[in-house]
């Protein structure tokens, strides 16, 4: 991919920026990534204790802030969404939104600036355990055979159809889900960070340049500035999605279709 | 439900239909692959197949109720 | 310079159906807050319409991987 490099020398931002190299010595296990992991969970945890050890009926700011967070996933993920049975997932739900947050987070703020979910293996961890979550639910729930005749046989459907929908229901399943649910927050934090280093990096590259190149680099600067908020709203949202569609797929297993 | 909420509704959709392509186009890839050598008809049946057969499981699913 | 025209493809592809889509949930938006009754109605036809718009869009993802 560095075969890019056009005549002026400038290299755009590729797969490469993401492989960091060992920040102590030549351990390969502290990278970057894992790094901003470990101290996602020590701020998590430090804040969370922090905001609920005196909990007080009329709470503090940071008791509110804690509360508000927890409320929202207690309330607007999993009771809405789960219904009943809903507080034996709340654990769940609300460890995968704030590590996912904290970690997408992490992408726009300075000195550490990198989502560690833009490494694929992550979200691939992370999908695993909405992924055994709701089948083990739906398997304990419905019984391992009646849940599994339930995944893969459409009721109200010709016998000779099933030939179609059976795999295309098995794959959506077993495959389709946690692939989706990794991969969409991973390119979504890949390409993230690609954009702002294309247009951070353009912008250098443009202010080296000569006069006319440097007036065009404050733009780029800005859009680089614009599209960081533009991240953060993004960083928000897949969050949000990966933990509502965990929610959803526990609900599906959870509710006696068929 | 799952059925209420739309852009559950809406991604579980995409899952559908793209497991359809993948299933049935890899059907037809790897028949290509190992019966018919350098042809590709029977990949670009299976993704015809499998996007009709997840088009009328998305209709079941969500529209038939 | 180094690469594959069937990204370049892809992305022009994906256009279509990324406004079908847009349209599709502005239409159904647009029903549900002006009728809210109308909602059970209205949500097949939404996902309906949706779903054979990103059947393009996937059409697109696959064949921009395997030609």
């Amino acid at each position: 991919m560095r075969a890019f490099a056009f005549e002026g020398g400038f290299v755009p931002p590729s797969t490469a920026d993401f492989n960091l190299p060992p920040a102590f010595g030549n351990n390969e296990f502290t990278t970057k990534p894992i790094l901003l992991v470990f101290l996602s969970v020590i701020l998590i945890s430090v804040f969370f204790i922090a905001s609920s050890r005196k909990a007080l009926v009329v709470p503090t700011k940071l008791q509110f802030a804690g509360e508000l967070i927890y409320g929202f996933v207690r309330n607007d993920l999993g009771k809405e969404i789960i219904g009943a049975e809903f507080m034996r997932f709340v654990p769940l739900l609300f460890s995968l939104f704030t590590f996912i947050l904290t970690n997408n987070i992490f992408g726009i703020v300075p000195l550490l600036q990198f989502p560690a979910m833009s490494h694929v293996s992550f979200p691939y961890v992370l999908a695993a355990f909405p992924f055994i979550a709701f089948h083990y639910v739906g398997i304990k729930k419905q019984g391992l055979g009646h849940y599994l005749k339930g995944i893969a046989f459409m009721p109200g459907v010709p016998k000779a159809v099933y030939i179609l929908l059976t795999p295309i229901e098995i794959a959506t399943f077993f495959l389709v889900r946690p692939l989706t649910l990794s991969l969409r927050l991973f390119a979504n934090m890949f390409a993230g960070h690609l954009l702002l280093l294309v247009f951070i990096m353009g912008g250098d590259h443009l202010i080296k340049g000569v006069i006319g190149l440097k007036l065009v680099a404050p733009f780029s600067f800005t859009l680089g500035i614009v599209m960081t908020f533009f991240e953060f709203m993004v960083q928000c949202l897949q969050a949000y999605i990966f933990t509502l569609l965990s929610a959803l797929y526990i609900a599906g297993a959870l509710a006696d279709e068929h | 439900m799952a059925r209420s909420n739309e852009e559950g509704a809406a991604w579980s959709i995409f899952g559908y239909l793209l497991s359809g392509l993948l299933v049935w186009g890899g059907i037809g890839a790897a028949i290509d692959h190992w019966v018919i050598h350098h042809n590709h008809w029977f990949m670009l049946v299976g993704f015809l197949l499998g996007m009709g057969a997840s088009i009328y499981l998305v209709w079941l699913r969500f529209v038939k109720e | 310079m180094k690469g594959t025209l069937n990204l370049v493809g892809y992305g022009l592809s994906a256009i279509g159906p990324a406004i079908a889509t847009g349209l599709i949930f502005a239409a159904y938006i647009n029903g549900v807050a002006r009728q809210p009754e109308a909602r059970s109605v209205l949500q097949p036809i939404a996902f309906l319409g949706f779903a054979l718009a990103e059947a393009l869009a996937l059409f697109g993802l696959v064949l921009a991987f395997v030609l």
